[in-house]
């Protein structure tokens, strides 16, 4: 189990390389109820100026809260109890992601570490980037 | 003796920051090695924190803290440095479309200098609006290097540089508190204050420096099986 003690600044959460696809993509957009063409549909995308379809911005954010809660596990100890993300450049599927963090600082009193989240694509331009929160219960 | 600085950071009293000062200074001393920082120079957006006092921070963790502003104008956005009593009277830095000429030219004469940052960005670059307009009169310097351009926008600033023969300077445009000093300027000079930030500025004598690490290939990964 994570504990308080076990967290450093400078740590790193990842990076995590994971291939996208616009299967999934649409997949998510449909089950999340968003089906816009931007998200299933290239054309449909393209009419609307964007290169393709791209990523919900929800499936970005639980794509980065993975990242955070894959680092803390699952064997409780820990919760992630807050991420905010800035939508930088929009994320397209078929691509190859890299998902990454760092643990900038800590409240001892609070016992939470605040993290640096982002999401690179192959070129290494950070399309989404955040910050979440997480509460350690000792 | 050389000064480096990241002249482009936003903290906590950015609305789209969550930096705290204090996180950037003692991540500027656990990544002094990759990025050899002497201080920071705080942009806050429209805003000048004129009773912010960071010196407690400053001898905890041995970097320097001066204070400057990103403000908006028709011409894209822009760093004034040397920010005082006069320039606060005379502009409304919350006004996101101040005159960038007026405030270039009035910035000096009340002592300040005042910088176009990531010249090479969309809509609230220098480069886009030299396509439409007359170039600026009395730029002295622009940002070259940003931390958070995109592929492109980096050389379209440089292009400015070569074409209207201006000084270059760097910085991070961090939001985040793992990228404060990515970009950087170094000065020849010495620097210890606002003052001599604003004299260095105007002397010419620096360059930008890029901290930025050189990522390996990302390698092709897998998809994730989904049901």
């Amino acid at each position: 189990m994570k504990t308080f003690a076990d967290v450093h600044i400078g740590d790193t959460l990842g990076p995590v390389h994971q291939f996208v696809s616009k299967d999934q993509c649409r997949k998510y957009a449909n089950s999340a109820g968003l089906p816009a063409a931007r998200f299933t549909d290239d054309e449909g995308a393209r009419k609307e100026g964007l290169p393709g379809i791209i990523l919900p911005g929800n499936m970005s954010l639980g794509l980065l809260s993975k990242l955070v809660t894959d680092w803390i596990g699952y064997d409780g100890g820990a919760r992630m109890i807050r991420l905010s993300t800035t939508y930088r450049v929009p994320v397209q599927p078929d691509h190859t992601l890299t998902f990454q963090g760092f643990i900038t600082h800590t409240t001892e009193a609070e016992r939470r570490a605040e993290i640096d989240v982002w999401i690179e694509n192959e070129e290494a331009e950070r399309l989404v980037t955040g910050t979440a929160t997480v509460q350690f219960d000792k | 003796m050389a000064t480096t600085l990241d002249l482009h950071t936003h903290s906590e009293a950015s609305e789209d920051s969550r930096a705290p000062v204090e996180a950037y200074l003692n991540w500027i001393r656990l990544r002094h090695a990759e990025r050899p920082l002497d201080g920071i120079v705080l942009t806050e957006h429209r805003q000048f924190n004129r009773d912010a006092d960071y010196r407690h921070l400053e001898d905890k963790f041995g970097v320097m803290v001066l204070r400057a502003s990103e403000v908006e104008t028709n011409y894209g956005h822009v760093l004034v440095y040397g920010v005082n009593e006069d320039m606060l009277r005379r502009f409304d830095f919350a006004n996101i479309r101040l005159d960038a000429q007026e405030l270039i030219d009035e910035v000096v004469k009340m002592g300040g200098l005042a910088v176009p940052c990531h010249p090479g960005r969309p809509n609230i670059g220098l480069y886009e609006h030299y396509e439409k307009r007359p170039p600026l009169e009395n730029v002295v310097a622009v940002e070259v290097l940003n931390g958070g351009s995109r592929k492109g926008e980096d050389e379209r600033s440089a292009e400015l540089v070569r074409r209207y023969g201006y000084s270059a300077v760097g910085g991070s445009d961090s939001h985040l508190v793992s990228l404060i000093g990515l970009c950087a300027t170094r000065f020849a000079g010495a620097i210890r204050s606002v003052d001599d930030l604003v004299r260095e500025l105007k002397s010419g004598d620096y360059e930008p420096v890029d901290f930025r690490p050189r990522r390996k290939p990302v390698p092709h990964a897998e998809a994730v099986q989904t049901r």
